[in-house]
């Protein structure tokens, strides 16, 4: 068991503690300088409400039914104050809270609300205020505007945050070696039909599995069927068998490790992106986002560790392209909403609180009697983040990286003093 | 376009070409004028330029292989006892002088298939390449594997399948992968030297003892007549025979000065002397001509046009095809004195070329090079990349296990691992598909045109993000099939 599992696992405080006590934050105005940030986006939808459930908002667990998170009983989530918990697999995250270096930002969106994924990951990559408002990325346009600093972007193709004039380099594992689940999940019935390869498939499905005791170890939910397509609540085990090896096999961790490691020396990569698919939870969420949250938060530990000693001078922002339905639907998941939650990390966070305006979940405060509605632009965390993080002006935010947003005020106060 | 039109030019470019890219089936014009503009002249490609000739090759392998035994015998003097060194010294010698090369090659090969405008051509340049393949498994043939295919397979392709033969069989990877340069007439001046004067052993060029048959078999049986046929184990002996002294230049002649302009080289006195009896027809001994009449024979064989007929219809239509298709096929190539060009014509005329139940599974090479095509996937400078992944589906380029090249049958590249590999494989190289203007939906329509079927266009609309959608794509079964 690795220690990073044992943490999650266990969630003790005192290893988790000595743990941080390697890197105590230093704010980045003591450092000057030589600031970092690290954009991730987790396209495909992340549901706020299950990695930030309002458990003191009171339509909340009618609402969401047996999804529904609350910070006592079994499967505890991590009380941040009245109204806010962090979901329980995010134990580093929660600790991260406790040290002040977490914040999460409830209700927040891209300017766009249509609820299509390209059309709003797209808004949030562009920086404007609509989808194609722009053909290249605001995290380019902030690139450019800071003389020297080049980009990295984690990823085997430019995405678009990162397409534009400035210089920016593309890193990306070898080949990777796992399947995104909800790949399999799509393409099961598409190799049902095909007579001459449904047998085959079923059976590559059933194979992955073999000999996965290290994901059993690790405690998983063997009833996780995230990839099992086979109605009603017993899942083969082969498929069980096939989630733990999907499991077993996460590339965010590795993928945030990375970024860490490059962006932890002097001369290192300043301003960095990564992002991660499998977000989209129409059905058996609860499940699904065991495993992807616990994901998200070894990707957190490990970028902590990697980085190493920069962390005091680190942001990460951590967002999706849209939130999910406040209601649960009828196959254990949520639909395309608006308003999502969103994370800031780092030692040169000001957290240990919730920002944000909580819009409520009663009828009347939802956004057309569905979605969380959205109190918080994108655009305004990121332009704080910059201005205060990486010094850009309010004119170049308000004219290069986020054109035609002069009246959209930054989010201030998210960094320490 | 049509719908009966949309699905012609939809096989023309898939199960004809190398995949459909975006754009291409409506610029196609007339399907059947397309492939047959591609069938009249030799396969040339400009990504192939500057390449060595295999007669470069083979005078810096010999001197190769002086530094290689100076290499060993300093070892053997300086550190007899010592253990093997880390990174072996012969193995990075080898890449020091051929490591460039073999990456240009293989690069050249991949920026090919993805990027050519003539991919029926090159479909047949790959199709004759399996149908005559030697595997770099075997080491001394494997400098010789690329340049096989580039320099007796592509001039060749649309023309007679004599002169395609003889190329092939000349040429030092076949000379090399089948044994023939270490055959010699039992009766030969050669062989009485050697009984006389053997020389001392010597790796890199062993004793010749006397007749190698494999060459020979293997062109009765896989190249020309097919197995079954009808010859007899005295035909391959008396083949064998015929073909002794078929040769390339050996190390010592080239570390000694002499210089070659072909790789290729008679050796007479290594010739067994005297008259040949195959398949009941006589040759009289005329050197190095004996064998290349027994090739042109075999070339316009009835049973060749059977065989060859067969294993183009399988490629092109069927598992399975009909033996009436077959029969018309092999009747045009008899007919023309064995015209590629006319077999072809058969094909891309036949009914059952164009039947809506004319399909065939892709291969690995297949499937990562349509991948490729319809995402507009750059090859990038690192052709062992894509090698990597053709490792793990199972069909590296220029490897197979054995002469008779890679099946081209759909049960055997259909198995559970296959398919899981296939799908890593469909997601690895979605990350690689440049996101600028990306519109899934669009692509799958433009590469599968009808043959997008409703459920994969339903998958495809729910896909969290455009590059979920392009790894659904070339993970669905509709992309796994040449329709």
């Amino acid at each position: 068991m690795n220690r990073r599992r044992f943490l999650g696992t266990l969630g003790t405080l005192g290893a988790g503690a000595a743990t941080l006590s390697l890197w105590p934050g230093i704010s980045a105005a003591a450092t000057g300088a030589d600031t970092r940030l690290l954009v991730l986006l987790l396209r495909g939808g992340l549901d706020g409400l299950h990695a930030l459930p309002p458990h003191g908002d009171p339509a909340y667990a009618r609402l969401r039914g047996p999804l529904a998170l609350a910070p006592d009983g079994a499967q505890a989530a991590w009380k941040l104050d009245g109204t806010f918990a962090l979901h329980p697999q995010l134990a580093f995250a929660a600790q991260l809270y406790g040290r002040g270096e977490f914040m999460p930002v409830a209700a927040a969106a891209p300017p766009y609300w249509g609820r299509s994924h390209f059309d709003a990951q797209d808004c949030v990559e562009n920086g404007t205020d609509a989808p194609h408002g722009a053909q290249s990325g605001w995290l380019n346009r902030a690139v450019a505007a800071m003389p020297g600093v080049e980009g990295l972007a984690v990823a085997a193709v430019m995405p678009l945050i990162m397409r534009g004039t400035a210089s920016v380099e593309t890193w990306s594992p070898p080949l990777p070696q796992h399947v995104d689940p909800v790949l399999l999940q799509r393409l099961e019935p598409l190799y049902g039909d095909d007579p001459h390869l449904a047998a085959a498939f079923a059976q590559a499905l059933g194979n992955q599995g073999a000999g996965m005791d290290e994901a059993a170890d690790a405690g998983m939910q063997m009833g996780e069927t995230g990839m099992s397509m086979k109605p009603g609540a017993q899942a083969a085990a082969s498929d069980d068998r096939m989630a733990a090896k999907a499991l077993a096999r996460g590339r965010l961790p590795a993928l945030m490790k990375s970024a860490g490691g490059m962006m932890a020396a002097a001369g290192g990569a300043r301003i960095a992106f990564v992002e991660d698919y499998g977000w989209d939870t129409h059905a058996n969420q609860a499940a699904i986002l065991v495993r992807k949250l616990k994901e998200l938060d070894d990707a957190y530990s490990a970028f902590h560790d990697a980085i190493g000693p920069a962390w005091g001078k680190t942001v990460v922002v951590t967002v999706t392209e849209f939130g999910r339905t406040a209601a649960i639907n009828g196959t254990g998941g949520t639909d395309h909403g608006t308003g999502a939650a969103l994370f800031l990390a780092g030692g040169a966070v000001h957290g240990g609180r919730v920002g944000g305006q909580w819009p409520g979940m009663a009828p009347g405060e939802l956004y057309q009697q569905r979605d969380i509605h959205a109190t918080t632009d994108l655009r305004a965390v990121f332009k704080g983040v910059l201005a205060g993080h990486l010094g850009l002006s309010d004119a170049v935010l308000a004219e290069k990286v986020f054109p035609g947003s002069a009246r959209l005020a930054r989010y201030d106060g998210l960094l320490r003093a | 376009m049509n719908g009966a039109s949309a699905l012609t030019a939809g096989s023309a470019l898939n199960r004809f070409g190398l995949g459909a890219r975006a754009g291409e089936a409506a610029a196609l014009g007339d399907p059947l004028a397309w492939l047959q503009q591609q069938a009249r002249a030799p396969a040339d490609a400009p990504q192939l330029a500057g390449l060595p000739r295999s007669v470069d090759y083979m005078a810096r392998e010999a001197d190769f292989l002086e530094r290689r035994r100076k290499l060993k015998s300093d070892a053997a003097t300086t550190a007899k006892d010592a253990p093997a060194a880390a990174n072996d010294p012969q193995r990075t010698l080898y890449l020091d002088l051929f490591g460039e090369d073999l990456r240009r090659e293989y690069l050249a090969r991949w920026q090919i298939a993805a990027e050519t405008n003539t991919p029926f051509a090159e479909r047949l340049v790959r199709f004759w390449s399996n149908h005559f393949a030697v595997s770099t498994d075997k080491i001394t043939a494997a400098l010789y594997a690329a340049p096989l295919e580039r320099e007796a397979i592509r001039p060749h392709v649309n023309g007679r399948f004599a002169d395609l033969l003889l190329a092939v069989e000349a040429h030092p990877a076949m000379l090399r992968y089948l044994d023939q340069v270490r055959s010699i007439g039992p009766d030969s001046r050669a062989a009485r030297y050697f009984a006389l004067h053997q020389p001392e052993a010597d790796e890199d060029m062993p004793p010749l003892r006397g007749l190698n048959e494999n060459l020979a078999r293997e062109i009765l049986e896989l190249h020309t007549l097919g197995a079954g046929s009808g010859y007899t184990q005295d035909d391959v002996t008396e083949f064998a025979r015929a073909l002794t002294g078929w040769s390339m230049p050996g190390p010592r002649q080239l570390q000694r000065g002499e210089t070659f302009d072909s790789a290729y080289l008679y050796r007479p006195q290594a010739h067994q002397p005297g008259v040949r009896t195959i398949l009941g027809k006589h040759y009289a001994d005329e050197g190095e001509q004996q064998a290349r009449a027994v090739l042109a024979d075999l070339a316009v064989h009835p049973a060749t046009a059977q065989h060859l007929a067969l294993k183009l219809a399988r490629h092109f239509v069927a598992d399975e095809p009909s033996p009436e298709l077959v029969r018309r096929m092999a009747r045009a190539y008899l007919d023309s004195q064995g015209q590629l060009p006319a077999l072809y014509q058969a094909l891309l005329h036949a009914p059952e070329a164009w039947a809506p139940t004319a399909r065939k599974f892709r291969t690995p090479q297949d499937f990562v090079v349509a991948g490729m095509r319809a995402g507009g996937v750059p090859v990038g400078p690192r052709p062992r990349a894509w090698e990597g992944v053709l490792v793990r589906l199972g069909q590296p380029t220029f490897q197979p296990r054995s002469p008779a090249g890679y099946s081209d049958i759909a049960s055997d590249w259909i198995a559970p691992d296959a398919l899981w590999k296939r799908v890593q494989v469909a997601e690895a190289l979605s990350e690689h598909v440049p996101r600028q203007g990306l519109d899934p939906q669009a692509l799958a329509h433009a590469v599968l045109g009808p043959r997008l079927d409703a459920q994969t266009q339903q998958a495809l609309a729910r896909a969290e993000a455009p590059q979920q959608a392009v790894a659904i794509l070339f993970a669905a079964p509709a992309f796994q099939w040449r329709t």
